[in-house]
């Protein structure tokens, strides 16, 4: 093939490469500024800089300044859980509720809402989830969670506030369930027909016939929780508006919180007046991306082995 | 006979489970256009028509005003957005397609599609480094470069799938006919694949009028202010949306959720005009 290219098809793929090169320079200058304006933190803090928590901004002296984002890191780690555990199993019934109980006209339209879910700006979740999801959540879930579970330590807090980690979480399940389905439907679906016949012709009831169906996706599902906690942690602007956003260190739930980018959304702004605020800031981003990438490339990777594996028939 | 009844009951069990977990599932996106619709038409009746091309309200006064400067912001921001990234997705899915055995036509297709997995908020830093920084000042082609970059992976989706879908016998009927690949791309394959291309730039409307994070640090949201020029801060009304409703304000809360109304009504009218180019929709 390489061989055969024509003259007017290599200069035709030389006019092209400018376009290429901008990804390629788009993607390393990501990783170039993020490191570059980070480095001064991580060079006066270390390893600290991860792992206390202590937010101490000087306008005065530059000296006194310490910045530890041991919160914002739990926080995000925090809320990424609890919106798995609640959008795995809602995922996995909606994909099996899609398609096996549905009807084939009606079954379009599901996947129509699941999708305009998916697609739903994220800054309307942001505003649903403080004005009406909060305090629902506060008076019928987290109160009487608190008042009978508390010495549990996740719940040991009392909710003073409607915008707490857990609220954050929750909205985050309800937006990375629709992502989470329609990555586990497409590996549903692909299953080979062969197979379903050779259960469903064992006489096995929809129950038997679904586990099978589900044990053949495992490595989609792991997939879709990887890829689904990428989203989650990556996600900012309806974090920001549910979760409180305050430097509170703490095991409890329902105290408000802080996740990377919910820190970086509300600081980054007046960063600027102080000498490593924006430094730290971008370190912080650094990790969120780090972390993401690491999380994405393990679950793509899953995924893609597994289409592999079914392409075969 | 025990056993079999008892898979049964299980199997009625699991049907039942199922079912309670996917209304649990759907019913937060009917709550959400439910409260949106309410709210948000509760405003739009109080400030009329007006709402579209008013100012918004100062903290304390009484009438709701309206959000004109976000709404042409937006407007403006998406189609700014389509005129950078639509020829840099277009170009990118021409060469990942045409040229998939070069080194550099594979990793720029899974380069492009690995944006998606880069939180917003980081394009948002990005170009504020790149771009604000430099100018020394917010801007509306900031916040489209911004919005260019996260559309980018969709776009490029939507023209690649397109494009490598055009059956062999067509190129095989245009490389014979002695056209090279540039004229056969221009004369034959974009004719092909109009239809992914619109869904292209439909899908980058879409990304591009209802992102709120890439906007945070670049386009400085000036409210008050129609468009100035592509150099000068601009609004758009998922920003008034985020910084209107962390204001303790009523009357900025109710503005904030008639905008809401406003971006689901274009929200919706994108994606159902986008369902109908193509089957599957990815948002």
């Amino acid at each position: 093939m390489k061989g055969k290219m024509s003259r007017k098809d290599k200069l035709f793929l030389y006019s092209l490469l400018p376009f290429g090169g901008i990804i390629l320079a788009l993607f390393i200058l990501l990783f170039k500024t993020l490191a570059e304006n980070s480095l001064p933190i991580f060079l006066r803090e270390g390893i600290h800089f991860i792992l206390s928590n202590e937010w101490k901004p000087s306008e005065t002296n530059p000296s006194l300044e310490y910045y530890g984002i041991l919160s914002p890191i739990v926080g995000t780690i925090y809320t990424s859980l609890i919106a798995l555990i609640i959008a795995l199993p809602l995922s996995i019934a909606l994909t099996i509720f899609i398609n096996e109980f549905l009807p084939y006209n009606v079954k379009d339209l599901f996947i129509n809402l699941v999708e305009i879910m998916a697609g739903l700006p994220t800054v309307i979740y942001g505003l649903w989830g403080a004005f009406v999801l909060a305090p629902i959540l506060r008076d019928y879930v987290m109160l009487p969670i608190h008042r009978y579970l508390w010495f549990i330590p996740f719940f040991s807090c009392n909710p003073l506030s409607p915008l707490t980690i857990f609220t954050a979480g929750v909205i985050l399940a309800i937006m990375i369930t629709p992502f989470i389905t329609s990555i586990i439907r497409e590996a549903y679906e692909n299953i080979p027909l062969t197979y379903r016949e050779a259960i469903l012709s064992l006489g096995a009831t929809s129950y038997e016939y679904v586990k099978i169906m589900l044990s053949m996706i495992k490595p989609a599902v792991i997939a879709a929780i990887l890829l689904g906690f990428g989203r989650a942690a990556g996600e900012t602007i309806a974090v920001s508006m549910t979760i409180g956003n305050s430097f509170s260190l703490t095991t409890c739930l329902f105290a408000p919180g802080y996740t990377i980018s919910s820190l970086i959304a509300n600081q980054f702004g007046n960063a600027g007046f102080y000498h490593y605020m924006m430094n730290a800031l971008y370190g912080a981003g650094l990790i969120l991306l780090l972390v993401g990438v690491v999380l994405n490339t393990i679950g793509l990777y899953v995924l893609g082995r597994w289409r592999k594996q079914f392409e075969e028939f | 006979m025990k056993s079999s009844s008892k898979r049964f009951v299980l199997d009625k069990l699991f049907k039942y489970i199922v079912i309670t977990l996917s209304i649990i599932a759907l019913t937060p996106l009917f709550l959400i256009i439910a409260s949106i619709i309410v709210n948000g038409g509760n405003t739009l009746l109080e400030a009329g028509i007006s709402f579209l091309y008013n100012l918004p309200p100062s903290p304390l006064s009484t009438s709701i005003g309206g959000i004109g400067p976000s709404l042409i912001g937006t407007l403006l921001l998406a189609t700014t957005t389509i005129v950078i990234g639509l020829p840099l997705a277009f170009f990118t899915a021409v060469l990942a397609v045409e040229y998939p055995d070069s080194i550099i036509g594979r990793l720029v297709g899974v380069l492009t599609r690995s944006f998606v997995e880069i939180p917003t908020i980081l394009i948002g830093v990005l170009i504020y480094t790149l771009m604000v920084i430099p100018m020394g000042r917010f801007s509306a082609l900031a916040g489209a470069f911004a919005l260019a970059i996260v559309a980018l992976p969709y776009m490029y989706t939507y023209v690649e799938r397109a494009l490598s879908s055009i059956p062999w016998t067509y190129r095989e009927a245009a490389y014979g006919l002695g056209l090279d690949k540039f004229k056969a791309l221009i004369h034959v394959f974009i004719g092909i694949a109009r239809r992914g291309i619109v869904a292209g730039i439909l899908i980058g409307l879409a990304k591009a009028s209802g992102e709120t994070a890439p906007l945070l640090f670049t386009i400085g949201g000036s409210k008050y202010t129609y468009f100035r020029g592509l150099d000068q801060p601009i609004d758009s009304i998922p920003l008034l949306i985020y910084e209107f409703a962390q204001t303790p304000y009523e009357i900025y809360h109710r503005v904030a959720w008639g905008a809401a109304l406003v971006l689901l009504l274009i929200y919706l009218v994108l994606f159902i005009t986008l369902r109908a180019f193509v089957k599957r929709v990815e948002l």
